[in-house]
């Protein structure tokens, strides 16, 4: 398949899927009840899907390298990040924080040796 | 909790919870309106608009926009290093409209990925805007469909935060569908602008900077507040084990299989607890 197709394929396939997962609630189920087991599964979709994206993201230096360490500058960062977050609930002193923790310990262990 | 599951409302309440906010919302079953409302008919489109909390909105959003200003730089550079052309980053940017599977899809075709492996990866990454939806409902659904279908088109992880937070302070549908308006439509602007900067002028900025971790910190922006309950700690939990445990699986499969195991770790546990 050319890239070209398959770029619009993904954009407008998702786009749509996205679209539609976003209108879902509001439109085609605004009158009628939630089946519970939905209710109940959809209640774990932020914390377990947020957590797959985050954590590769974290722990791991390269790929397939897994670095629980606290010479990994990444997972110091996030840990004082969720220390922000939970603390204050605010996205954006968490996302200041986390970057400003990276950089720190960046140039900390750079500066180690 | 059986009665409780078994209501609607409860299940709904249920599900704002997870966003870390607690509201209490009215009936969804039998087209009942919602206690505070206190509309009686069906407004028009120019009756619902206001001018102000349109204002409100696009302003409250202003800081979040410098949060997201780096994430939308990176996917710029992840679609055009993965050998978009500029239309190709454009159209994820408007049409997906979320952060994480246009940087999931540029680089899953970057990999030569199967396109049906691509649709599926990004389509569970944006599976938390059913809950979304489902949370933002009640409030919407005396609107008319065209303002319903926009409003839910801008639906993101930031828009949601900030119009149900106005939806439980106003209780006025009138007042949080424009700020929603308002708040949505500023994001998906800005953020337009800056995937195409980091498409162009991306590769400016140093390697050094790291600034693609700005991405894991915006979820964990989002997940700790979603983490209410001993449930989904659980569910987060058994998905963090799991995504590094397959992290070998092609084509980042492990994304999905994580994204299950935590769901069903959080729905046992949660079972359990009732049961007892």
């Amino acid at each position: 398949m050319s890239s070209t197709i398959a770029w619009w394929t993904v954009i407008i396939v998702v786009g749509a899927l996205n679209f539609l997962s976003r209108l879902s609630f509001i439109a085609v189920f605004a009158r009628v009840a939630m089946p519970p087991p939905v209710a109940r599964a959809l209640r774990f979709v932020p914390a377990a899907m947020l957590t797959a994206i985050v954590v590769p993201a974290v722990v791991f230096v390269a790929p397939g390298a897994l670095a629980f360490s606290y010479t990994n500058p990444k997972l110091v960062a996030a840990l004082i990040a969720v220390v922000v977050a939970w603390r204050t609930n605010n996205a954006t002193a968490t996302m200041a924080t986390g970057m400003a923790a990276l950089w720190l310990v960046q140039w900390l262990l750079r500066a180690a040796g | 909790m059986a009665r409780a599951v078994s209501d609607p409302t409860f299940a709904c309440g249920q599900v704002q919870g997870a966003s870390g906010e607690c509201i209490i919302i009215g009936r969804v079953r039998g087209g009942a309106r919602l206690p505070f409302f206190f509309l009686g008919t069906r407004p028009s489109v120019s009756g619902i608009f206001s001018r102000a909390d349109f204002i409100a909105g696009a302003r409250d959003m202003a800081p979040a926009q410098l949060g997201l200003l780096p994430f939308g730089l990176v996917c710029g550079v992840g679609a055009q290093s993965a050998g978009a052309s500029v239309w190709e980053n454009l159209g994820l940017s408007a049409l997906m409209f979320s952060g994480a599977a246009q940087i999931i899809a540029a680089q899953l075709i970057a990999a030569g990925a199967p396109v049906a492996v691509t649709i599926l990866t990004c389509f569970v990454v944006g599976l938390r805007f059913l809950m979304y939806s489902a949370a933002m409902a009640p409030h919407l659904k005396d609107l008319p469909p065209r303002w319903r279908n926009g409003l839910a088109f801008l639906l993101t992880d930031q828009a949601f935060a900030a119009g149900i937070r106005r939806f439980r302070e106003t209780g006025d549908m009138r007042n949080g569908a424009s700020y929603f308006l308002g708040a949505g439509a500023l994001l998906w602007m800005a953020w337009q602008g800056s995937c195409l900067a980091g498409f162009w002028a991306g590769n400016v900025i140093p390697a050094s900077w790291s600034l693609d971790f700005i991405v894991p910190l915006c979820f964990l922006a989002l997940l700790v507040p979603a983490l209410e309950d001993h449930s989904t700690r659980v569910a987060a939990l058994a998905a963090g084990i799991a995504v590094v445990a397959l992290d070998a699986l092609p084509m980042r499969l492990s994304l999905i299989c994580a994204g299950v195991i935590g769901i069903a770790a959080g729905m046992i546990t949660e079972a359990r607890r009732g049961a007892r």
